[in-house]
């Protein structure tokens, strides 16, 4: 009886593992298959035939590609370390700062997260342009090190919140700073948020594609999602080719929440169940 | 305080133009052309290093733009930000609304100064790139005119011939009774006669042909009420509905998946265009060719066509027109007709065997150029884009709804473009927008939001409570400069915008006061309220399906064993896809065809259901999309079943309580505030969701996914109407805070929060 119990659960996750693999594995078999199939070729095909040499088509077309792995790296791990930084400590203050107006301040943060993103996007690049800012990594990198994400405030806050409010009040009653208290007591125990939140930026930078395509002029500064992009025309896809380039953007992505997977998950165990 | 002064900032750095070029910087050449990308970029860099060579001390910048995604959209932000951008490429159907918004350069006198120039050497197709007064604004890359494809196998296996030119609807519709056919006795068809296509640009012939117009001479009233647009509409509808001898292709841009016709299961294909060639040259299974367009009272076709332009932000204008003279001219154009990107516009190429290449598909190509006298132009005075996407919903209802009154669908789309024509020719009358309106709104929200911060903080009691003010400050002051600037400022233009008219074609000096005007709009336009509808019919079932499968996931996963671990990864690993790959899979999953689904359920002996191409199925497939992205969310409860306290379980299980009893009453509760989170989220998310929709079904079929990001994106940057798109911003944001206000205080009743501990 037990054992049946087991039993059928390893089905149910068999069968969930496939459904959300098999679109993947697609994915890597039209990746694989001759040119000019389109998405019409079967898996079978694909298996016995492997064209592995999409693989290189795809990096050369991409031309430069180290040069875009190390633009796209260095945006993404601006964002994310500028994401972190700006959002902890506004998280910090919203948590563990008693003053006026909290609530309100706070209500209207989240009140950001409201507006449709491609309605501010032309006054927000006319603000860049006037800054002298079009075609370098700043509108890239700026709205996120100093911004920041309301969610990831909320997520923050959350998380200070759920430590309890004993942490760090002998630290003040002994004169010690927030601004201390923030870096040198809180920060240290936020690993798995800091981690949680760190793996969001990276994925959302390391996927965007508008803001590079609107900001970005000079080939040099071009970043992967772009190189993606221009395999995508509306007349001719050379679909093995995208996806084999899909794969490859995918790969550090996986790479990256293969390893944090753990410290994640316990960011947002405790950020979640907190008011 | 700090606020403030950056504030003044802001306003001045946005009053201030954009820095002309410096003394001593070299002169540059700013090119934004990137044809059917890779292949025609070897042509370009050699006419980069020529012009170069030519011009010292030029340097010409080739600008990527960025594939199918936005096409269009790096044009609008460097016009709209007034930056240089000297030549670029449009489509003819575009030419209209730049033409109109003044943001393209008279080609005239330049090409006049050149005593080589001369228009005789390029098809008549160029006279779609001139002005009322006969003045070129651009010179043709390629162009096509559309065609009829057909299958000549299927048509020889039925005793027919190849169509001939001057070939008639009859003639036409009999080919396609005897083409369309039950081969394997399974009683559904699975052989078609046509394929049809369904824009409006492709429906047009079918009107012109049958002696119809869609606007009168002067472009200031919509034709599609008159009789001959309806019997017209009502022909191509019968070949659907009561012929049953067609079915439909895959959209315009939907070209990932093999079509009916490529897979050698329609005798005809079109009215469509030269693109199709490069995806058929694969084709070995039979043998294809191109036909002109069957006739009605006349003959008739339209033409598609891409031409090279200098916008109004050009800093080299006469440098630009001889780019684009170059773009034009032999080389380059028997490069594009090499590639096989369509005719090229100038003579000789298109006579050319880099055009007529006999070894290649089509043999026919000659059909291309044949048909040119019988081709026209949608008319160069209107926004098509905004027509066709006014009609878009018309249209599909008359061909794919079961049931349609033909002739009441071409009056309302008559009344709609009539009403888009008299907004264009009133906007002349509009009262501009004083200078520096924007900026003194962005400064102004920017000192209003400093001063709301600055009130909090004023009137502290005591020197500890200073304290935690001066504190506070401090910690939130990088966080907030960033919202205020990249924010609360550029939300606030967007506000303004949304009482005013103007066009991201348009410089910014020339924004006109309509006041409410765009909100009156919104009330009465039916896309909108379909498009609301649809994000509400989306989130109301999107949200709590993923909610369940999530919960329902995370209980099944919440052991601790390597299989779990492992399935959890699994499960997540969609979730880490960028959104326009998730949308390139699922093209493929859906696809009514070949997709995987399909295929699934047709194994199971189910129905297969046309996912994508009935506004009843599209919903339940999105939804099913949104499923795959679930894994977030499970993380989320999975994270907090770990935290629960197992002891609750474990009293309530000794009590005799059954599974199900103990996941209502003790688990569900303990999760109440982890729920509330996701269904906060969630619904933010659902009323977001645009790159899905956009990417995968522009909006259609009909509304059906015409979701309100999406409408706002194709109003302001498509139909260029940034102050309806800001207004429609407007009225998202207030309803988006209005749901989650009553959500939070709803869930006072039946959220409970454990008391606060350290886990």
């Amino acid at each position: 009886m037990k054992l049946g119990a087991k039993f059928w659960r390893r089905v149910a996750m068999a069968l969930c593992a496939y459904a959300f693999l098999a679109p993947l594995f697609y994915m890597l078999s039209v990746s694989l298959q001759a040119e000019g199939h389109g998405l019409g070729g079967s898996w079978l095909a694909a298996a016995r035939d492997p064209h592995w040499e999409n693989y290189v088509r795809a990096l050369e077309r991409m031309g430069d590609w180290r040069r875009l792995i190390a633009n796209t790296l260095l945006v993404s791990v601006l964002c994310v370390g500028g994401q972190l930084f700006t959002c902890s400590l506004a998280g910090y203050a919203f948590a563990r700062v008693e003053f006026r107006g909290r609530e309100l301040l706070f209500a209207g943060v989240l009140a950001t997260l409201m507006v449709p993103e491609q309605a501010t996007a032309i006054p927000r690049f006319l603000l860049f342009r006037s800054l002298g800012l079009v075609d370098s990594f700043a509108p890239l990198v700026l709205p996120s090190v100093l911004g920041g994400s309301p969610f990831f405030v909320f997520l923050f806050r959350q998380y200070f919140l759920a430590l309890g409010p004993e942490l760090g009040e002998a630290a003040r009653v002994d004169g010690c700073g927030h601004l201390r208290a923030w870096w040198s007591i809180f920060l240290p125990l936020a690993r798995p948020m800091l981690v949680t939140v760190g793996l969001f930026t990276f994925l959302a930078a390391w996927n965007d594609l508008w803001t590079p395509l609107i900001y970005l002029m000079s080939p040099e500064k071009s970043t992967l999602t772009l190189a993606l992009a221009s395999f995508n025309r509306s007349y001719n896809t050379a679909v093995e080719l995208m996806l084999a380039a899909s794969a490859m953007v995918l790969a550090p992505c996986l790479l990256a929440y293969f390893s944090l997977q753990r410290l994640f998950l316990r960011g947002i165990a405790i950020a979640a169940a907190k008011r | 305080m700090a606020l403030l002064v950056l504030a003044t900032l802001a306003l001045n750095c946005l009053g201030g133009e954009p820095s002309a070029a410096r003394v001593g910087e070299p002169r540059r050449l700013v090119v934004m052309v990137d044809e059917r990308g890779f292949e025609s970029w070897p042509g370009l860099y050699e006419l980069e290093r020529e012009f170069e060579a030519r011009h010292a001390g030029l340097d010409v910048v080739l600008l990527e733009q960025g594939g199918a995604v936005g096409q269009q959209d790096k044009a609008r932000f460097l016009l709209a930000g007034e930056l240089q951008l000297d030549v670029t490429r449009i489509d003819v159907t575009e030419f209209g609304a730049y033409l109109a918004e003044g943001a393209l350069v008279d080609l005239e006198p330049y090409l006049r100064a050149d005593p080589s120039w001369s228009a005789e050497e390029y098809l008549p197709v160029i006279d779609g790139l001139r002005d009322a007064r006969g003045h070129l604004y651009g010179l043709p890359s390629t162009f096509t005119p559309y065609v009829m494809y057909f299958n000549r196998d299927l048509l020889r296996a039925a005793g027919l011939d190849a169509p001939r030119a001057g070939w008639t609807w009859d003639e036409f519709l009999a080919a396609a009774r005897a083409t369309t056919r039950d081969s394997d006795g399974d009683g559904r068809i699975d052989q078609w006669g046509v394929s049809l296509t369904q824009w409006l640009q492709a429906l047009s012939p079918w009107i012109w042909q049958n002696g119809g117009e869609l606007l009168d001479e002067h472009g200031e009233r919509a034709l599609f009420h008159e009789p001959q647009t309806v019997a017209a509409l009502e022909f191509v509808r019968s070949l659907l509905h009561v012929e049953r001898v067609a079915s439909f292709d895959a959209s315009f841009e939907v070209t990932f998946s093999q079509g009916l016709f490529q897979a050698g299961r329609a005798a005809f294909y079109g009215p469509v265009g030269y693109w199709e060639t490069y995806r058929f040259k694969y084709i070995d299974a039979f043998e294809w060719d191109v036909a002109p367009l069957p006739r009605a009272a006349r003959e008739a076709t339209a033409i598609a066509m891409t031409a090279y332009v200098v916008p109004r932000t050009s800093r080299e204008p006469a440098l630009a027109c001889e780019f684009v003279r170059a773009l034009a001219g032999p080389r380059f154009q028997g490069l594009l007709a090499r590639i096989g990107n369509g005719a090229p516009g100038l003579r000789s190429a298109a006579l050319s065997a880099d055009f007529l290449d006999p070894q290649r598909p089509p043999r026919s190509e000659q059909v291309f150029l044949d048909v040119l006298p019988t081709a026209r132009f949608l008319p160069p005075l209107a926004n098509w884009r905004a027509i066709a996407d006014l009609c878009a919903a018309e249209l599909a209802q008359v061909l794919l709804a079961e049931q349609c009154d033909v002739a009441q669908a071409c009056q309302s789309m008559s009344r709609k473009v009539d009403q888009l024509l008299a907004r264009e020719r009133e906007r002349a009358g509009l009262v501009r927008l004083r200078a520096g309106s924007l900026e003194a709104s962005f400064a102004l929200a920017l000192a209003a939001a400093a001063a709301l911060g600055l009130a909090l903080f004023a009137r502290s009691r005591g020197r500890l409570e200073r304290g935690e003010q001066r504190a506070a400050l401090v910690l939130l002051a990088p966080w907030s400069l960033g919202a205020a600037l990249f924010f609360v400022g550029p939300a606030a233009c967007t506000a303004l915008l949304a009482l005013c008219d103007w066009s991201p074609l348009r410089p910014l000096s020339d924004t006109r006061w309509v006041g409410a005007a765009n909100f009156a709009r919104l009330l009465e336009d039916p896309s909108f309220h379909a498009s609301l509808r649809a994000s509400v019919a989306y989130a109301a079932t999107s949200v709590p399906v993923g909610l369940v499968l999530a919960l329902a996931l995370a209980l099944l996963l919440r052991e601790h064993s390597r299989w779990s671990v492992l399935t959890r990864t699994l499960v997540y690993a969609p979730s880490l896809l960028s959104p326009v790959v998730v949308a390139v899979v699922w093209r493929f999953v859906l696809d009514p065809d070949q997709g995987l689904l399909n295929e699934a359920l047709l194994s199971m002996g189910l129905d297969a259901i046309p996912w994508t191409r009935s506004a009843d199925a599209v919903l339940p497939a999105f939804v099913l999309m949104s499923c795959w992205s679930v894994g977030g969310q499970m993380l989320v409860f999975l994270a907090a079943l770990q935290a629960l306290d197992p002891q609750l379980e474990d009293a309530a299980r000794i009590d005799g309580a059954g599974w199900w009893r103990r996941l209502l009453h003790v688990t569900l509760p303990q999760l109440s505030p982890v729920l509330l989170f996701n269904l906060a989220i969630g619904l933010l998310g659902a009323f977001n969701v645009f790159a899905q929709p956009y990417l995968l079904t522009q909006g259609g079929p009909g509304d059906a996914t015409r979701f309100v990001a999406l409408y706002l994106y194709e109003s302001g940057f498509r139909r260029l109407d940034m102050g309806y798109a800001s207004a429609i911003a407007a009225v998202v944001f207030t309803l988006l805070g209005l749901s989650t206000w009553l959500l939070l205080r709803a869930s006072r009743r039946w959220v409970h929060y454990a008391a606060r501990s350290a886990r």
